[in-house]
């Protein structure tokens, strides 16, 4: 199979990326989850629902412990509900083994974390082309798509330089291109800026926010770094494993358009 | 493909390195221990693998080829009238006590009484021609140059074999024996210092050549069993060579010590190797688990380690045959019996890679740690 066949094939096993009014394409229901260490048991969620729209931004933020990164896990299909349901772009994630798990991640699913997590053996190229080597691209696609989604992130002229000669910003940049390329429907960010000073933070989280605006992407952000409340285009504020408000700013700060330098 | 497997080991090499050196010399001990078991024991068989004969006939269950007993000459009638046999000529075995002369005290030796003609078959790998002709002096002795310090004795010196006076003529190389000293004379010294009267001049074996030594299995089976010739057995070169250092290997317990040895080899080279592997592995932990939450599955990061864990091995190994063959070289030029051979040193390379392939299997677990939702934090 050629990597364009391949490419569309992949595409039409999800909505169509690009656009909205077509309601949310990520929903919770009900969703429980508790943690036993010893004997002390934690419940992190109880009886969480939500419903997150695509082509936007979704901040949702509040204290370290309030639950916000097992909702993400949760909702991105890396662990499963004790009780509930959560429904990916009208998949039922409680419904599928591990291996169709990993399937729809790979076909519709980036990650950001935290920590970078590049192999440091790799050139900021080859970070971003791994993963789509295991979409079974062809080699040309794969390679096309890689620099397409480094010079989105403004890192085309840095592409060819390994981790270890890349600032911390540029590392995120890279991770967030690599999350990009495999052109997902849900691109989910923990603590994104975290790491990171003003000017990178202001930097990632504007490239995130674009990426939204211009692929469509349901773009779920997760952070407790109050300079970021002003890019999103709605703010889920969590405490306690409950949702205590969902607000959409009245003037988000647009993303810088074009590349960034 | 990103060639992750391959430009992580370049990359990371210190790390992997450890690894590397344990298959490296895990696989060396291996073919160094065969090489000296083989040649150690083969030595057992020097007499049947220095020589060119194809038919060997001895004494029936003769289990070694220094436990021969005396048999019929006469079976080399029976012998040269079988049209498939060429040449025919005997070998004396004579157990003896050496007596040198600067007071080293008894040492017991083997005599090998052979027919010291250029075209003769005993020793002709052994000995080349000049110094086999030296033996036609009466009482001339040859040796290998190895027991030269056990005998006492220089080229040229003279000494006592069972009460009886002999010359060294020569030293020669590839005669050491096991057990005991080989002392190579003509067949008239060896019978001359025979001082067994049951053996009475009678030949340990009759060797022979045959036109075709692809026949040699045939002719043995079709010589066996003939009435008139008192008790005999005829086996092939190889056969009695295999016998005989079967014979040294099992039934001395040092076969088994050897088996013994190679197993906590493979298992301490194995456990080392896997540690390492799984130390290097568990290295990329939070990015193997970055893949893993992008949807590559965890049977192809499996793969990852496998493959990281052959190329290791392959380094290791090359590593090992580059000092294996100069330990090797060390080794010969020491006389210390080594002997490999290509099956013995592709077994040892599989049993490496084998080594290579667990390790690597083991060295997976650590990617059980690469639960992405263990990077939510």
């Amino acid at each position: 199979m050629n990597g364009v066949a391949m490419n569309e094939a992949a595409m039409s096993q999800g909505p169509a990326s690009v656009h909205a009014d077509r309601g949310p394409t990520l929903v919770a229901e009900g969703v429980c989850k508790a943690f036993i260490s010893g004997r002390v048991r934690t419940q992190v969620l109880d009886g969480l629902s939500l419903r997150i729209e695509p082509a936007e931004l979704t901040l949702i933020s509040g204290p370290s412990g309030c639950g916000k990164s097992t909702l993400l896990a949760i909702l991105s299909g890396l662990q499963p509900v004790d009780r509930g349901r959560v429904t990916a772009l009208g998949s039922d994630l409680g419904g599928l083994d591990l291996r169709a798990l990993e399937r729809f991640r790979l076909l519709h699913t980036g990650f950001v974390f935290q920590g970078f997590n590049l192999f440091s053996a790799l050139s900021a190229l080859e970070q971003v082309e791994l993963p789509l080597d295991y979409l079974g691209l062809g080699r040309k696609e794969s390679r096309y798509r890689a620099v397409q989604s480094l010079d989105e992130v403004g890192l085309r002229h840095r592409m060819r330089l390994r981790p270890a000669e890349l600032s911390g910003g540029e590392k995120q940049r890279v991770a967030i291109a690599r999350a990009l390329a495999k052109q997902p429907d849900l691109l989910f960010a923990d603590e994104p800026t975290s790491s990171l000073d003003a000017a990178n933070g202001q930097m990632v989280i504007d490239i995130l926010h674009r990426i939204a605006r211009t692929h469509g992407t349901t773009v779920l952000c997760v952070s407790h770094d109050p300079r970021l409340i002003h890019h999103a285009d709605r703010v889920l504020a969590m405490e306690d494993g409950r949702i205590l408000s969902d607000t959409r700013p009245a003037n988000p700060v647009a993303p810088l358009a074009g590349s960034t330098p | 493909m990103v060639a992750l497997a391959r430009k992580t080991l370049l990359y990371e090499w210190r790390r992997f390195l450890p690894a590397m050196v344990a298959i490296g010399f895990a696989g060396l001990l291996q073919l160094l221990q065969a090489g000296l078991v083989l040649g150690i024991f083969g030595s057992a068989s020097v007499y049947i693998t220095g020589s060119s004969a194809d038919l060997w006939v001895g004494y029936p269950g003769t289990q070694s080829v220094n436990l021969g007993r005396a048999i019929n000459p006469d079976l080399a009638m029976l012998l040269r009238t079988d049209p498939a046999v060429v040449q025919v000529e005997p070998f004396y075995w004579v157990d003896a006590d050496w007596r040198g002369p600067r007071g080293t005290g008894g040492e017991s030796v083997f005599v090998s009484g052979i027919d010291p003609r250029a075209d003769a078959m005993m020793f002709s790998k052994a000995l080349p021609p000049a110094l086999r002709a030296r033996l036609r002096e009466p009482d001339a002795v040859i040796i290998d140059r190895a027991d030269i310090g056990k005998l006492g004795v220089q080229v040229g010196d003279s000494a006592a074999i069972n009460g009886q006076r002999v010359r060294v003529v020569g030293v020669a190389r590839g005669l050491r024996a096991l057990g005991g000293v080989n002392v190579v004379s003509s067949l008239d010294t060896a019978r001359e210092l025979d001082i067994d009267p049951v053996d009475a001049g009678r030949p340990t074996y009759l060797v022979a050549r045959l036109r075709d030594p692809a026949q040699a299995a045939a002719v043995a089976a079709r010589l066996r069993d003939r009435g008139g010739f008192g008790p005999y057995q005829v086996w092939t070169a190889s056969d009695f060579a295999r016998r005989s250092v079967l014979y040294w290997m099992l039934d001395t317990g040092a076969g088994a010590g050897v088996l013994f040895l190679a197993g906590i080899v493979f298992l301490v080279g194995a456990v080392i190797t896997s540690q390492t592997l799984m130390g290097a592995v568990a290295g990329s932990t939070r990015e193997y688990a970055t893949l893993n939450a992008l949807g590559v599955g965890v049977a192809k990061l499996r793969w990852v380690v496998l493959e990281q864990a052959f190329w290791v091995s392959a380094l290791g190994l090359l590593g090992a045959t580059v000092l294996g063959v100069a330990i090797i070289a060390l080794a010969r030029s020491q006389d210390v019996p080594v002997v490999l051979d290509v099956p013995i040193t592709l077994a040892c390379i599989v049993l490496a890679l084998g080594l290579a392939a667990i390790s690597g299997l083991v060295a997976m677990r650590s990617l059980r740690r690469a639960d992405p939702a263990t990077l939510l934090r």
